[in-house]
């Protein structure tokens, strides 16, 4: 099973790209998240994206290697207002995030919906 | 006590069967031994959700290997030695041998998950997940080889984790 990612920008207008991960996070399949980000929010070279939102729901693994690229996605877009939000963790998924912490740094969404509403709410502020 | 480098690849403890794979040490071998691992620990009856934990605890390990112990080192491997439980035991054990840097566990930055996000030495994750999925968290530094020409002086992280 390897890492999967798909990028779209739900709405056209607004620069917010949702990222749905699938399979294995872990130190071999990490760059493609990294890369992916870097693509969607630098705002020179990139996309220019304010929020991205990760549907987790087809990750069914995640190390250290995943969970500070997450960490890192998001200090990077919180220093221009924008923000990383993570929706649908699978429930393995989510006892790491618990056990680490992350559970109190990232907002976290049960569905897709809910995470795009408050990414509306994100770039309109 | 005796100043003689014990060798790394005997078990400390009397038993049972002995698995053992080398990889060389990059990441994309790294799986390979997590899921050698994981067919062992789960012929020896672990449940799923402890096999979750034992695959990212090695996972964290194998990486770390890769990733410091031989930073700059390109022919590094790593030696992985499963004892699966007695009839009857619920105890497995895991080493992880490597031939790299040696680092004092003590000085990684201590990951804390009720740290402030400023204060957050996610440096330490790896660390963190091992100790907290695994039982019985040992390193050793400096042990010989276990061939008198093995000039090497080896790594091993021990962990276990019960049923």
């Amino acid at each position: 099973m390897n890492f999967t990612l798909e990028v779209t920008q739900p709405f056209p207008d607004q620069p917010i790209a949702v990222f749905e991960t699938g399979g294995r996070l872990d130190a071999s399949t990490v760059f493609e998240l990294e890369r992916a980000f870097g693509a969607a929010h630098s705002p020179k070279t990139g996309l220019g994206m304010r929020v991205i939102v990760v549907t987790m729901d087809g990750l069914r693994y995640i190390s250290s290697s995943g969970l500070r690229a997450l960490l890192a996605a998001r200090t990077a877009l919180r220093k221009t207002g924008g923000d990383v939000l993570l929706c649908t963790l699978s429930p393995a998924v989510r006892d790491i995030f618990d056990m680490v912490g992350f559970d109190t740094i990232f907002k976290i969404y049960p569905t897709r919906e809910e995470a795009l509403g408050i990414a509306k709410l994100v770039v309109t502020s | 006590m005796s100043s003689t480098p014990s060798t790394p690849s005997k078990p400390s403890e009397p038993s049972n069967d002995e698995h053992v794979l080398v990889v060389p040490a990059q990441f994309d071998q790294v799986r390979r031994v997590t899921q050698f691992v994981r067919r062992i620990a789960s012929a020896a009856g672990f449940a799923d959700g402890v096999l979750d934990q034992i695959e990212l605890a090695v996972d964290e390990a194998c990486s770390n290997i890769v990733q410091h112990a031989y930073v700059g080192q390109s022919d590094g491997d790593i030696r992985a030695v499963v004892h699966t439980p007695l009839p009857l035991g619920r105890k497995i054990t895991i080493s992880l041998l490597d031939s790299g840097q040696p680092f004092d566990p003590d000085a990684v930055p201590a990951h804390d998950p009720a740290a402030p996000l400023d204060d957050l030495k996610v440096g330490g994750l790896g660390l963190f997940l091992i100790r907290h999925l695994m039982e019985d968290v040992h390193f050793e530094f400096g042990l010989a080889g276990e061939y008198p020409t093995d000039r090497r002086r080896y790594n091993r992280l021990t962990m276990s984790k019960t049923r």
